[in-house]
């Protein structure tokens, strides 16, 4: 059976449990989906509106976990080798690398900065990689990358809405929406697409970068925490146990179905069908994120800290979702934007520590995909929302003793694993410093196409309307390609 | 496999019978803009080919063939390529278009073309016109026009209206609707008895004490703050607060005062520009400020500038028009005829403010702590900038005739930046390359002469004025020493610094005085500036002698991050001795001392300031141009405030300001504005829209479900209620439409999902602000009191986490913890959560219109979150009574104002029971809810009360 002979499978099964829906006819799924004029609107059935559907052709990857480092980490530190930019060390920026570009921090006329970090050839395939992700480096085999990434934007917030909905502006839905938009969840008693975060801060963009915009909100992410309550008021209030809820929600089904047959309002069975599911959601989700049940051997594999937010918790969480068939996890990892300013953002103190606190987990997830047979079905994507400048950036036009990189839309590396990506290979080149993405340039809106095939969609046929245009991720008013290269 | 992506077609409203004549407008634009305006419309005109206009319609693409021939679809190109089984031909082509257009489409193409191919204006351009009172065979039932409309829908598809609610089902809803809350047991009772006697009087005084109530602000407010994008938060990284809660205080007044509708728009569109001004018309223009403002380092403040202008203009057309305008930002509209430049000439009315994404939120007003006192501040505030202009024009008239300008040469010039590099050129002009820090010092020394005033010119990179936008240049302190030949200096005092004109945060003056900033043009350059630097002196020099000009540098911007010195500049001096003379003046010392006094007098009035939009002088103009496909980096046609003739714009030369433009919005030239405002008013109390998609009434929208009725009430309210709400609502709410009952029969469900018919009356969820105001109200915690800073009911640990911010959620203590949902912080990036769950937008940008979703999370909140519970404890004691059942069907009485039916006390009192035996055996756990497992039991009661769909529905 092919994966999408699966989500066939998948989606008849589910429909068959739709025992709340006998009185409702399906038809009405337009009541609440800003239904318009015209427009391939998805037909969704309003009191399962992630049930299961199918894409438009086989999918590759069925779920995804999205590895995002806010801030983003430099391409030059970790995986761009850039022998020339060694032998410029410490030289002025010649005016060429300078004219028409627009800086966040950089003035005037800034040095050049060769890599701070030696960098080797690795596992079979010969990629190469620095020597500040050893753990990582085991399963580069695994890894597709792209180094020819870039985009317009060279400032976190709008880079960030950029990569993950398509528009650097506020109101456009994440991918992560998209996803669960066009396909729906596999868990019914799990959110769709679930987002954690790490490094003590939200995104620069804040939660916009996993909303839901235009697409109905049930599409939005749900930001799910490893400490205290996973879910927002999943727990049962103190005093109501989970019998005492059981009676307390059979009694409200009571009430609700005398108004459900006297008023005639089908929104009164989809509620009593969402009290029900959130009933399950907690017991689901209290289990996915109890980390205590994982045996010694996964903590030690990963480093992880029950009780703790950490990056290694939230990764091992990601396992535990990807089984129960979320579809979309998103983590968010702050703290990558190495400036330079002072010891907590530098290349030298803070890069190096966080290199470190995602070497192990990162590789820790790959393996553990992997030896489950998770890995082919789950594409694991890695990325910042922009590179970093090879030059040293000269804060107010002063040479600091700290050593950091500006912020670089021209160029940066992304990676991506497993759901049907081509492994150990190596994508798009940048110019001889690291500066620009030069040979098989791809940008947001590619990488967005590319990600919705890999799930088995036509990006230009997976749309929603609104303000007059039929929107997609790969944003329609922007060119985008498929980046069939990567594709195994 | 393929149902997946079914198109969700609209519910047949208006079915096309086959006798009845094709209605462009009904029939064809909606196929037209499907299938193929997206190719052949106001953005790509693919062959040659648009169907945007009549005229291009019947004409001939690049293939010589006419596309339509009224009459005759067999000669039509638009027919045969569609009928054509050429792959190459076909249209829309396949590759692209995996849906066909159906035979009875293709029919209803060619038989509009055989009778004539006849074209019409879409519908919502076309002035509103009071539609004939109709004919009905029901005559009893309607109570208003606006009845007979919905009535003659209904008699026209064979439907009979709804019975009348309950006198209980009635109140509740019209409480919800009008003030957001549901009536106290007392009102019930008092509405109850006399409605035995007079229902209809019952009614009236009912809707007149809502009406009247302060309550009532408070609910329309949320609607109005959704569409003005307000937040307690700047938006972007690091959401930073700011302090506008005097705008949504305002909007409340404004409401509960029925400000007519024109005046609210206009105080709020230009209540700065308005001559008079009264005390609240500065705070109300902060309407436009609700803009985000982005302060991450190193942004560009010209970038986010053009943003906040953007999103005003996109804004404007959204909420008032509900025209999706900004679509026409990069090309023409793709549907409806907007040309391209439009954008750009209604842009202009909002790209003269003064804001310019700066972290100080500038221009800001005084709001002052005690109201009496807010005529006062705006009178000084605007006596203050008169004066200050008045000043600088004197000088800058003189400095218009002083003659004898010399430029300086400078024989040396040094930027104290250690890799900074000044050039002096052979014109005088000094070019700055290099690094030079924010801090940089330029001396620049060279032979003096005797002088009366120096002049210097901040010159931009370019002087092509298509180029300008460039990083600020501001001297932030100008000295000059006379170095005499024995090396001996004399430093020279300034008295003023006269400008080619006043704008921006600081004042020229600066550049004269310690501490930054100065003169020049900032955050962004957008033409070059002069400045003339006055001596308190005439300053002599001799043979020999040299000058030695020091310019400090200081101001920073893109949120404090980049420099702001200048690149391209020029000094020259004048012996002339007029502007000495000036300076020297008495009378301009007096001018001067009463500056002080008026801003002392300002400053000591106490209060808070809030950004405000503030014109820029005329001289201080900025140059709107067209940018190339939206892009503000590729500039072109310099353009005039105007507005798109299709919407009543005026045309001609005479020129406009955004007074003018907020007048013509809410005039008579105006087909949208009405209908738009009608529509949505309809919508919050019936639940779905007469044209449904609110935010869009051009061709990309839905049509009217009847428009007939939108016609009426765009009328009514405009023309027949001068633009007051509250009488307009005041007919809504006593119409026989609203005063159905909403249980309805499950085909009449089926027929009409959104009841757009109105055979039955309006059921919808609670908004986010109403579970909460609700649940208040029933447990008796409500706190009434208005106005004010936003407050911080409970909320999660641990939920506001933006970067580079401290700010965290204090939770409130005292009656602010149980104020009205619209006082509830506004975070843009890190909303409340139970607010989210419910669909409470996150006023990012304009929304229109909240969907109303359904899922498990919202039980998850009214269930779980401890603020809930909070309610739950004080609703379960407010039940009173000597029985168990009583003190049910008392608290049954408080949430829906109806006598619980037997069943539901059983079920209540059965649930009561186990819960009290589950905490008899579990006296720990019981006394987390309540002091006795009888009482924690009745908290789970009112628990699953406040839960039920009869409380989250009105």
């Amino acid at each position: 059976m092919n994966l999408f002979q699966q989500l066939h499978l998948d989606r008849a099964r589910h429909q068959t449990r739709r025992h709340f829906l006998q009185n409702c006819s399906v038809g009405l799924g337009g009541l609440w989906l800003a239904s318009q004029g015209h427009g391939s609107v998805l037909q969704k059935d309003p009191a399962n509106p992630l049930l299961p559907d199918l894409s438009h052709f086989a999918p590759k990857a069925k779920r995804v976990i999205y590895l995002h480092m806010a801030g983003s980490p430099s391409q030059l530190e970790l995986f761009d080798h850039k022998p020339e930019l060694a032998k410029l060390d410490g030289k002025e920026c010649p005016q060429e690398y300078l004219e028409g570009k627009q800086f966040a921090f950089i003035q005037g006329v800034p040095k050049m900065l060769g890599s701070q970090f030696p960098f080797h050839q690795a596992g079979q395939s010969g990629q190469w990689i620095s020597d500040r992700l050893p753990h990582f480096e085991t399963m580069i085999d695994e890894v597709c990358f792209i180094k020819s990434m870039w985009t317009d934007q060279f400032n976190h917030g709008p880079a960030q809405l950029l990569m993950h909905t398509g528009s650097a502006l506020l109101g456009s839905p994440s991918a992560g929406a998209w996803a669960t938009y066009g396909l729906g969840s596999e868990n019914a008693n799990l959110p769709g697409f679930i987002v954690l975060t790490s490094g003590g801060k939200n995104p620069d963009a804040g939660k916009s970068v996993w909303g839901s915009g235009y697409l109905p909100s049930v599409y939005q992410g749900v930001q799910c925490r490893s400490q205290g309550e996973p879910v927002l008021y999943l727990s049962n209030p103190d005093g109501v146990s989970q019998a005492l809820r059981r009676r307390t929600l059979d009694a409200l089904n009571d009430l609700n179905q005398r108004v459900a047959t006297e008023v005639g309002d089908p929104e009164t069975v989809t509620r009593i069908a969402q009290y029900e599911m959130a009933f399950r959601m907690q017991i689901h989700a209290s289990d996915a994120f109890d980390l205590k049940q994982e045996p010694e051997a996964a903590h030690q594999m990963y480093g992880t800290n029950p009780g703790h937010e950490s990056f290694a918790n939230n990764c091992l969480l990601a396992r535990r979702l990807v089984e129960r068939g979320v579809r979309f996890i998103q983590l968010f990892d702050w703290g990558w934007d190495s400036h330079g300013t002072s010891a907590g953002d530098d290349l030298t103190n803070s890069f190096v520590h966080k290199c470190k606190q995602v070497d192990q987990p990162i590789a820790a997830l790959l393996k553990d995909l992997k030896q489950r047979g998770l890995l082919d079905e789950t594409l694991v994507i890695w990325s910042g929302e922009f590179g970093r400048t090879p030059m040293k950036e000269n804060r107010g036009g002063v040479n600091g003793s700290f050593v950091g990189r500006d912020h670089s839309p021209s160029a940066y590396t992304l990676w991506m694993a497993g759901g049907g990506v081509k492994r150990g290979f190596t994508f798009g080149e940048t110019d001889p410093i690291g500066y620009e993405a030069a040979v098989d340039k791809v940008s947001a809106h590619d990488f967005h196409a590319t990600l919705m095939t890999l799930l088995g969609f036509d990006h230009k046929r997976l749309t929603y309307p609104y303000q007059g245009l039929e929107q997609r991720l790969s944003n329609v008013t922007k060119p985008s390609r498929v980046v069939k290269e990567v594709i195994a | 496999m393929r149902r997946l992506l079914l198109a969700l077609a609209p519910i047949p409203l208006a079915v096309t019978a086959a006798a009845e004549p094709v209605d462009f407008n009904r029939d064809i634009r909606p196929l037209l803009n499907k299938n193929c305006t997206i190719c052949h419309g106001g953005v790509k005109q693919a062959g040659d080919v648009s169907f945007l206009y009549r005229e291009e319609a019947l004409g001939k693409g690049d293939s010589g063939k006419t596309v339509i021939v009224p009459g005759d679809p067999a000669a039509s190109e638009l027919i045969r390529r569609i009928k054509s089984d050429d792959p190459d031909e076909k249209m829309p082509p396949p590759e692209d278009h995996p849906h066909p257009l159906e035979p009875e489409q293709v029919a209803l193409l060619e038989r509009w073309i055989t009778e004539g191919a006849k074209w019409g204006e879409h519908w919502s351009f076309q002035k509103p016109v009071e539609p004939p009172v109709p004919t009905l065979k029901n005559s009893a039932w309607p109570k208003a026009d606006l009845d007979r409309h919905v009535l003659a829908k209904l008699e026209a598809l064979d439907l009979a209206p709804s019975p009348e609610a309950s006198v209980a089902e009635w109140l509740r809803r019209v409480s919800l609707d009008l003030t957001g809350l549901p009536p106290s047991l007392e009102e019930w009772q008092a509405f109850q008895q006399s409605a035995i006697v007079n229902p209809q009087s019952a009614m009236s005084e009912a809707a007149d004490r809502l009406l009247a109530s302060p309550q009532f602000g408070e609910r329309w407010a949320s609607m109005w703050l959704d569409l003005a994008r307000y937040s307690d938060t700047f938006g972007f990284e690091k959401d930073p607060h700011r302090d506008i809660w005097p705008f949504r205080d305002w909007v409340i007044q404004a409401f509960n005062a029925d400000m007519p509708f024109d005046t609210f728009t206009v105080k709020q569109l230009a209540g700065d520009l308005l001559e008079n001004p009264e005390p609240g018309d500065l705070i109300a223009s902060s309407f436009h400020r609700n803009t985000q403002n982005n302060t991450e380092g190193g942004t560009d403040d010209e970038e986010f500038r053009m943003a906040a202008v953007m999103d005003r203009v996109n804004t404007t057309w959204t909420a008032w028009n509900a025209t999706t305008f900004g679509c026409i930002q990069c090309h023409s509209h793709p549907y409806d005829p907007y040309p391209h430049e439009d954008y750009y000439r209604f842009m202009a009315f909002f790209n003269n403010s003064e804001d310019v994404d700066l972290d100080s939120d500038f221009p800001r007003t005084k709001v002052a702590d005690d109201p009496a006192a807010q005529a006062e501040a705006v009178r000084l505030e605007k006596e203050i900038r008169r004066l200050r202009d008045a000043i600088n024009e004197e000088g800058k008239a003189l400095a218009a005739v002083t003659g004898n300008w010399k430029t300086f040469t400078a024989t040396t010039a040094k930027s104290s930046g250690p890799e900074g590099v000044l050039t002096p050129q052979s014109d005088g002009i000094i070019h700055a390359s290099g690094t030079n820090p924010p801090n940089a010092v330029y001396t620049l020394a060279g032979p003096a002469m005797p002088f009366g005033a120096l002049q210097l010119d901040i010159l931009m990179q370019d002087d092509d004025p298509k180029t300008w936008s460039e990083r600020g240049a501001v001297a932030s302190k100008l000295e000059v020493d006379l170095v005499k030949p024995d090396g001996t200096r004399q430093k020279i005092a300034f008295k003023e610094v006269v400008a080619d004109f006043l704008a921006g945060p600081f004042d020229p003056n600066d550049a004269i005085r310690d501490g930054a900033p100065g003169f020049g043009e900032y955050p962004m350059a957008q033409r070059p500036r002069r400045g003339w630097f006055v001596p308190e002196q005439a300053v002599a020099a001799g043979e020999g002698d040299q000058l030695e000009i020091r310019i400090h540098h200081g101001a920073v911007c893109n949120a404090n991050n980049q420099s702001c010195v200048l690149t391209r500049f020029k000094v020259s001096l004048s012996d002339d001795p007029r502007l000495v003379q000036l300076v020297q003046a008495p009378e301009r010392t007096a001018l001067w001392q009463q500056h002080d006094v008026l801003n002392q007098q300002y400053n000591a009035i106490p209060g808070r300031t809030i950004p405000v939009m503030r014109e820029r002088q005329p001289a201080a103009t900025r140059d709107t141009r067209v940018f190339i496909r939206g892009n503000r980096m590729t500039r072109d046609a310099l353009v005039k405030p105007g507005i798109p003739a299709i919407t009543g714009g005026p045309q001609g030369d005479a020129p406009l300001n955004r007074l003018d433009m907020a007048r013509w919005l809410v005039g008579d030239s105006n087909p949208l504005a009405a209908r738009v405002m009608a529509n949505r008013l309809w919508a919050e109390l019936f639940g779905t829209g007469i044209v449904e998609t609110q935010e869009d009434f051009g061709s990309s929208g839905l049509a009217p479900a009847n428009q007939p009725l939108l016609d009426h009430l765009a009328l009514r309210l405009q023309k027949h209620h001068q633009w007051r709400l509250k009488p307009f609502l005041r007919e809504l709410v006593l119409s026989a439409s609203y005063r159905q009952t909403s249980k309805a029969a499950p085909e009449l469900v089926t027929r009409d999902p959104k009841n757009q018919l109105v055979a039955r009356g309006p059921r919808q969820r609670l908004t986010a602000e109403m579970v909460r105001d609700q649940a208040l109200r029933v447990s008796g915690l409500l706190s009434l009191k208005q106005h004010g800073p936003p407050v911080y009911p409970p909320q999660p640990e641990g939920i506001w986490r933006s970067v580079y911010n401290g700010e965290t959620w204090k939770t409130s203590e005292g009656e602010d913890r149980y104020r009205r949902g619209v006082y509830t912080y506004s975070k843009r990036t890190s909303g409340f959560p139970g607010f989210l769950t419910f669909d409470m937008p996150t006023r990012d940008v304009c929304s229109p219109r909240r969907v109303a979703t359904n899922t498990p999370l919202q039980a998850l909140v009214t269930l779980n979150d401890p603020g809930h519970i909070e309610f739950a404890q004080a609703f379960a004691k407010r039940m009173s009574g000597a029985t168990l059942e009583e003190r049910l069907a008392h608290g049954y009485r408080l949430l829906t104002l109806q006598d619980a039916p037997a069943p539901v006390i059983a079920t209540l009192s059965k649930l009561h029971a186990d819960a009290k035996a589950d905490y008899e055996t579990a006296p720990a756990e019981s006394a987390k809810l309540a002091p006795t497992p009888d009482e924690a039991a009745l908290v789970l009661v009112a628990n699953t009360l406040l839960n039920s769909d009869i409380a989250l529905n009105r």
